[in-house]
């Protein structure tokens, strides 16, 4: 096991590498670059760019010289100094527009997943063992209405019955006065209550998925012998069920939670694009638009590791709850 | 042995079936059908799939108008009323509709409509209208249902080009109900293939596919589309620029499933009978045909019913971000990236129907997924 | 919460202005005359009797009790210096924010017009300029020799005394040194009229607060350009004496480049030069100064505790508290969050026109239309030196332009796109708007797809392809492709598609990203573009209808010849060249009257040749604010020579 996990690791390795030069060329695809896109801003707001500024600039920011040298010196300064460049966007170090949005990233992610789960789980256990009960039509529809409706869409569906009945539509994650105020217990009640949306349209999308497969792992694990046999030996209904069933039902859910990994720092984007959240996935939109590359650059690198790492956590998760793959590592 | 199971619960459906005869000697598909057909709900969502993708098939037929018909008159229409009973308290067999005299509000500039009494039009059967290809074979100006010209009929009400919605939406399926399948079907193809092979032989096999999952996995698909939609010659066909996007979905999205069907593969052809059939010599696909596949359909049906309302729904977050269709060619995506205005939301509702059909179209592949996920349970009784 | 704090400020102003008022305020207002507002060559002295009727917001005035700050009269220039600004609607009072939606940094220009202060300003009219920063200006006769007073005792935000070596040391030091990525403004250059030769202007110091620009030829317009070109000619020289490798040298401005978390010290000094008003460490004369990291989700300014202009009362502007610009990151927020009061103030497009109108009782805000001299809301420009030699000349062809014209019912466009706001009009100069011509506006407007289709044959485009679209004659494809950045046109578009191929002319719409679009109008590779013209005075910003650089869609490489010096692009010809010539008439010219009439033939031109095509007029901005907030202009021109919003003068708007 211990074997399998370093020979796993160090295979990433060479993974990792190879994929920061793909992202490295993928976002310098799309035609233009960051001083174009910056000049086409500053034009439109009126100011004259010309040409002359526009290779001043470009000089300024090392974007004259060619792709891969230009990788070159971002993959150096990374491995030497940890410096992952610079946000032309931000002027400000890659690394700390990252940190700067960090913290209410991971508070949106969290708090969502914490629903996610805690939601999907008991719904998806009650509705397998309710199959085709009033109870299961219910929730099935609701999770699966929260899965069918676009999250743009409820989002701003929401964001607008919150306008028209409470008169405020919750945009962003504070209230005007409270975004830059020292925490207080009245600036956590402000957030609480500006995360509801959040919560909801981020949530409800992957709660669906989360029931769909809880409820279709615990149908299966259900009427496996095991289960019949300790309901012959009469053992009471809850216990079979948390005995047998749902340890068995959980553990694909546990295993994939290593996929969703990077998508806790993600978080959904286009979500947080019309809820105006100050994450980090609407930052990163905008520096792939802008052509921000340092910026998206390293974004998209830490992403992949996180894939990586994830598929890495899976495969060990996977490997620990299932004796039988458990025998194959050995094989191994 | 594990064969006792499958055979005890032969014998239970056999107890408890209506239609015991035909399942003693069923094949396992059989059996399938013959359960989904007890699932009320799916059999439901079966019948309604099928309708929508029949509207889409005739679509230009059912849509009394076309995608470019502008007017300045019906600029943000709500729904008409259907009539019966006329302004003098008649009553009319066939149901009519009143035209619409719009005007401005002078403070505001909203369009007002009234209904005008005087003139009526009634509901008709294939009126003739614009010009189109019927299934693209030959050209008829007919349509199912209408009102005769110059009468108007916006069953759904307009958008604000004054285009009726009914229309636009009846259109627009066709391309949000066609391509998801495409996109899927690859994904689904390709999750098995790899995904089998990767798990099933194991070894350098598997790392190295592993390893290339996990790359694909990696890639930053937002500039991707963003180069794509630059590259593309802006007038190829909107439908193959709609495809190229589902092409590279499915490129990404079958790395999900390869990973399942490769854990399933790993955990199952450990199993006892597999284990037998390869002592007995049996070819590698046949094992995988015959005794691995079946242990995991039930999945396989889920991910599949599951990933197409995925597409669907992708393809309306690709029209929020701005790249794929773009009107005058129409999708459900198309329309809702159009309502999603705060001024359609606030004072044209009507703007968010296609919302409906799209919950409900994916309502229903779920429900039929469901379906089908139970009906395939093998341990179902 | 909020309510009742800013309740409790607006007590405290009412006490302070009641304590204020009895004592001085009766007699001040009537007796101070606006030295400033006159624009006239002389400067006329005013007496005030004395500064002790001064008053200040109540935030300022705790902290000059604490001792943190001296008082009014010495951070206010002299009595006779300070500027008064005249009020829209009635004497303000102090405090409150001013709560707007922002795009973030990358909308610089947005927070930096509303703060800005230049040393010129058009007045509002928009016919002439008006001093600002500076006090007065008298000018010799023949206009080359510009003497320029500032005001005594004047004070940057840091308390640093502002003088005529701040406006030295920007000229010296930053702008002929080109530090701030910006080449010497054209303003600064007169042009001898014989030869065309360009002479820069020297500029001298009088005395502290006197300075002299002299041009070698008359330069007529010298003070119009510069309110322009360079709204600040000035800087804060003991700000800019710690950072520029000139005095500090380049280890060590490189040093401090690394501090301010930069990374080259170029693109630093560009940002601290030109857009200083984002950083809190720089000093400025604007009304309100940065206090947080533009960066952030909140950009707050706080009122500036050494602004030197008063309302007739005597109180020292502004009268809001802050700008408070919260990051937005879609147009709708800014929408809803006008609409439910979170934002007091905002901007928006026609389009949005109705749902402003009908929320206007239940969110308690006003809708203030301010017109634009714009050409047209809806129009296209056809690039006259596009790449294909077929297109080229059928671009080149007046009928051709003609036909596109006529071939489309600008009635349904107005009513579909603007809502039915704009007139279904041509391109042309709007009436009020410098350089109007009677007719334009009806010019090709009419609606006549049958003549449109006379002249496309006429021009020999009868060839048809299979789908039975327009060929060129030689059976070659003929294919118009408008190029476009913004999603939002996306209506607009369709219904000339429609119109287009109507006529038999296969259109394709292309939309690329902004920047993209940038890059592909640089290398003429855009053949038609949907971008309108807005000008308030061609004799005054050129750029988009004289070919002088690449930069607008219609004369496409023309501006490269001219910009290139004939090295490089198409050499105009006809029309275009006698454009050129008129142009350099204009900058060569030695009276305000000779300029006017050579405009007007500049704009003839236009109307004759009519590269620019119009399908709908021109539509308002509209402004939109909370009825509490108070002193704002209705009847205004929204155009970025007057700097949009700067030109209401926001530092006399106050919450009632």
């Amino acid at each position: 096991m211990l074997q399998y996990s370093i020979k796993r690791i160090l295979m990433a390795i060479p993974v990792v590498v190879f994929i920061s030069f793909i992202v490295f060329y993928i976002i310098q695809l799309p035609p233009g670059d960051y001083v174009s896109s910056y000049s086409a801003q500053m034009t439109a707001a009126g100011e004259v760019m010309t040409q002359e500024d526009m290779d001043q600039m470009r000089a300024n920011l090392g974007l004259d010289r060619p792709v891969y040298e230009q990788y070159a010196i971002w993959i150096k300064k990374i491995v030497l100094h940890g410096d992952f460049g610079f946000s032309f966007n931000y002027n400000k170090p890659v690394l700390d527009v990252v940190k700067q949005y960090m913290g209410l990233t991971l508070v949106v992610s969290l708090v969502t997943m914490a629903f996610q789960y805690l939601v999907a789980i008991p719904i998806g256990i009650y509705t397998a063992v309710k199959q085709y009960s009033a109870e299961d039509y219910f929730f099935s529809g609701i999770s699966f209405l929260g899965m069918a409706t676009p999250n743009f869409l409820l989002a701003i569906i929401l964001m607008y019955l919150s306008y028209t009945w409470f008169g405020d539509p919750l945009l962003g994650l504070f209230s005007n006065e409270y975004v830059n105020a020292p925490w207080s217990m009245a600036k956590l009640m402000d957030l609480l209550k500006h995360l509801v949306i959040p919560v909801i349209v981020i949530g409800l999308a992957s709660t669906a998925d989360l029931i769909r497969v809880m409820r279709g792992q615990m149908l299966d694990e259900l009427n496996k012998p095991n289960v019949v046999t300790a309901r012959s030996k009469g053992l009471s209904e809850a216990k079979i069920l948390f005995k047998y069933p749902t340890r068995a039902a959980l553990n694909p859910i546990v295993s994939t939670f290593g996929w969703s990994l990077s998508s806790i720092f993600t978080g959904s984007t286009i979500t947080a694009i019309v809820l105006n959240l100050p994450i980090q996935g609407p930052v990163m939109y905008k520096a792939l638009l802008g052509q921000d590359m340092y910026l998206a650059g390293s974004w998209l690198l830490f992403m992949a590791l996180l894939t990586v790492l994830g598929t890495l956590i899976s495969d060990i998760l996977l490997a620990w709850l299932d004796p039988k793959i458990r025998t194959e590592f050995r094989g191994n | 042995m594990r064969t006792i199971p499958v055979f005890r619960r032969t014998r239970t459906q056999t107890a408890k079936s209506a239609a015991a005869k035909d399942i003693q000697i069923s094949s396992q598909w059989r059996l399938i059908y013959l359960k989904f057909k007890r699932h009320k709900l799916a059999r439901i969502s079966m019948y309604v799939l099928g309708f929508l993708y029949l509207v889409a098939l005739f679509a230009q037929f059912i849509a009394p108008y076309g995608l470019q018909s502008y007017d300045s008159k019906y600029v943000n229409a709500s729904p008409m009323t259907i009539r019966f009973i006329d302004s003098e308290g008649k009553f009319h067999l066939r149901p009519f509709v009143y035209e619409l005299k719009s005007a401005r509000d002078p403070e505001t500039m909203r369009k007002i409509f009234v209904a005008d009494p005087e003139k009526r039009y009634s509901l008709q059967f294939f009126v003739k209208g614009e010009e189109y290809k019927f299934l693209g074979m030959f050209s008829t100006t007919r349509h199912l249902f209408g009102v005769e010209e110059p009468g108007r009929l916006f069953l759904l009400g307009t958008d604000a080009m004054g285009r009726d919605m009914f229309s636009r939406i009846v259109l627009g399926s066709q391309i949000s109900l066609s391509i998801p399948l495409v996109g899927v079907g690859i994904s689904f193809v390709l999750g098995l293939i790899i995904g089998g092979i990767s798990g099933y032989f194991g070894g350098w096999i598997d790392s190295i596919i592993q390893r290339i999952i996990e790359i694909i996995r990696s890639f930053p698909t937002l500039p991707l589309w963003m180069a794509l939609s630059a590259a593309i010659p802006p007038r190829i066909p909107i439908v193959t620029m709609y495809l190229y996007i589902v092409i590279i979905f499915a490129f990404i999205g079958w790395t999900d499933l390869a990973r399942v069907v490769r854990g399933k593969f790993i955990s199952l052809k450990n199993e006892d009978y597999v284990v037998a059939a390869k002592i007995a010599g049996v070819g590698n696909t046949k094992i995988i045909v015959k005794h691995l596949l079946p242990g995991f359909l039930s999945y396989l049906v889920v991910a599949t019913t599951l990933a197409i309302p995925n597409m669907i729904l992708g393809e309306t977050a690709m029209s929020f971000l701005g790249l794929g269709i773009r009107s005058p060619a129409t999708s459900w995506g198309v329309l809702l990236q159009e309502a999603q205005k705060i001024e359609n939301v606030a004072l044209y509702p009507w703007k968010l129907i296609p919302l409906a059909f799209v919950v409900l179209t994916v309502l229903a592949y779920n429900f039929l997924g469901d379906g089908l996920r139970d009906a395939a349970d093998p341990y179902k009784k | 919460m909020k309510r009742s704090h800013s309740l409790l400020v607006l007590l405290m102003c009412m006490v302070v202005l009641a304590a204020g008022c009895t004592s001085n305020n009766t007699a001040q207002p009537s007796e101070t005359k606006k030295a400033v507002e006159t624009g006239e060559a002389k400067p006329t002295p005013v007496a005030v009797e004395g500064t002790e009727g001064l008053k200040e917001a109540p935030m300022l005035a705790a902290l000059v009790t604490d001792g943190k700050l001296p008082p009014v009269e010495e951070r206010m220039p002299v009595a006779a210096d300070i500027m008064i600004e005249p009020v829209v609607e009635e004497i303000g009072q102090y405090g409150g924010d001013w709560n707007m939606a922002w795009n973030g940094p990358g909308d610089k220009w947005g927070v930096g017009m509303i703060t800005e202060e230049a040393l010129f300003r058009f007045n509002k009219e928009g016919n002439k300029v008006e001093p600002n920063v500076a006090k007065s200006f008298e000018v010799n006769d023949d206009s080359t020799v510009f003497t320029i007073h500032l005001r005594e005792g004047m004070r940057w935000s840091d308390g640093q005394p502002f003088t005529a070596d701040d406006v030295l040391f920007y000229w010296e030091h930053m702008l002929t040194k080109e530090t701030f990525g910006k080449k010497i403004y054209d303003a600064y250059y007169s042009v001898d009229p014989v030869s065309g030769e360009k002479a820069l202007a020297e500029v001298k110091k009088v005395d502290d607060y006197t300075f002299t620009v002299t041009h070698k030829y008359p330069s007529v317009q010298f003070l119009e350009r510069v309110a322009i070109d360079n709204k600040w000619f000035f800087a804060p020289s003991h700000f800019h004496k710690t950072i520029l490798p000139e005095f500090v040298g380049d280890a060590k401005t490189l040093e401090i480049t690394k501090q301010w978390g930069y990374e080259d010290p170029k693109q630093f000094l560009v940002e601290t030069g030109y857009y200083y008003w984002l950083y809190p460490q720089i000093p400025t004369l604007r009304p309100w100064i940065a206090k947080t990291d533009a960066n952030s989700d909140q950009f707050i300014m706080e009122r500036n505790p050494y602004y030197w202009k008063t309302d007739e009362a005597g109180q020292q502007l502004p009268y809001l508290d802050r700008i408070v610009e919260n990051k937005i990151q879609d147009p709708s927020q800014k929408l809803l969050g006008t609409l439910s009061g979170e934002y007091n103030f905002g901007t928006f497009d026609a389009g949005d026109f109705t749902v402003l109108k009908e929320n206007e009782k239940k969110g308690s805000f006003r809708v203030i239309p301010w017109t634009q001299p714009t050409w047209s809301s809806n129009g296209i420009q056809l690039n006259q030196t596009t790449k294909d030699a077929n297109l080229r000349k059928l671009f080149q062809d007046i009928r051709f332009r003609e036909a596109i014209s006529i071939g489309v019912n600008r009635e349904e466009v107005s009513d579909i796109v603007t809502n039915g706001l704009a007139d279904p009009i041509q391109a042309s100069v709007p009436e009020g708007v410098v350089g109007y011509q009677e007719g334009w506006a009806q010019q090709w407007a009419e609606f006549d797809p049958d003549r449109a289709n006379q002249l496309l044959d006429e021009i020999g485009l009868t060839k048809r392809d299979k789908n039975n679209f327009r060929m060129f004659a030689d059976g070659s494809d003929l294919t118009l492709t408008i190029f476009e950045s913004d999603p939002n046109k996306n209506a607009f578009l369709e219904l000339l598609k429609k119109y287009f191929e109507d006529l038999g002319l296969k259109t394709n719409i292309k939309l690329v990203d902004n920047g993209a679009l940038f890059d592909l109008k640089y290398a003429n590779e855009v053949p038609i573009h949907t971008e309108n013209i807005s000008v308030a005075n061609v004799a005054l910003r050129p750029d988009t209808l004289v070919p002088l650089r690449i930069i607008t869609p219609w004369f496409g490489h023309y501006g490269l010849y001219s910009q290139s010096g004939g090295t490089e692009g198409v050499k105009p010809e006809g029309d275009v060249a006698e454009i050129l010539n008129i142009w350099n008439k204009i900058k060569a010219s030695k009276s305000a009257d000779e300029i006017n009439q050579l405009a007007n033939e500049l704009y003839k031109i236009h109307m004759k040749n009519q590269w620019v095509i119009g399908y709908a007029g021109p539509t308002p901005t509209l402004l939109v604010a909370a009825n509490n907030l108070r002193n704002i202009p209705g009847d205004l021109v929204w155009v970025d020579e007057y700097r949009t919003l700067g030109h209401a003068h926001p530092a006399q708007f106050f919450i009632k």
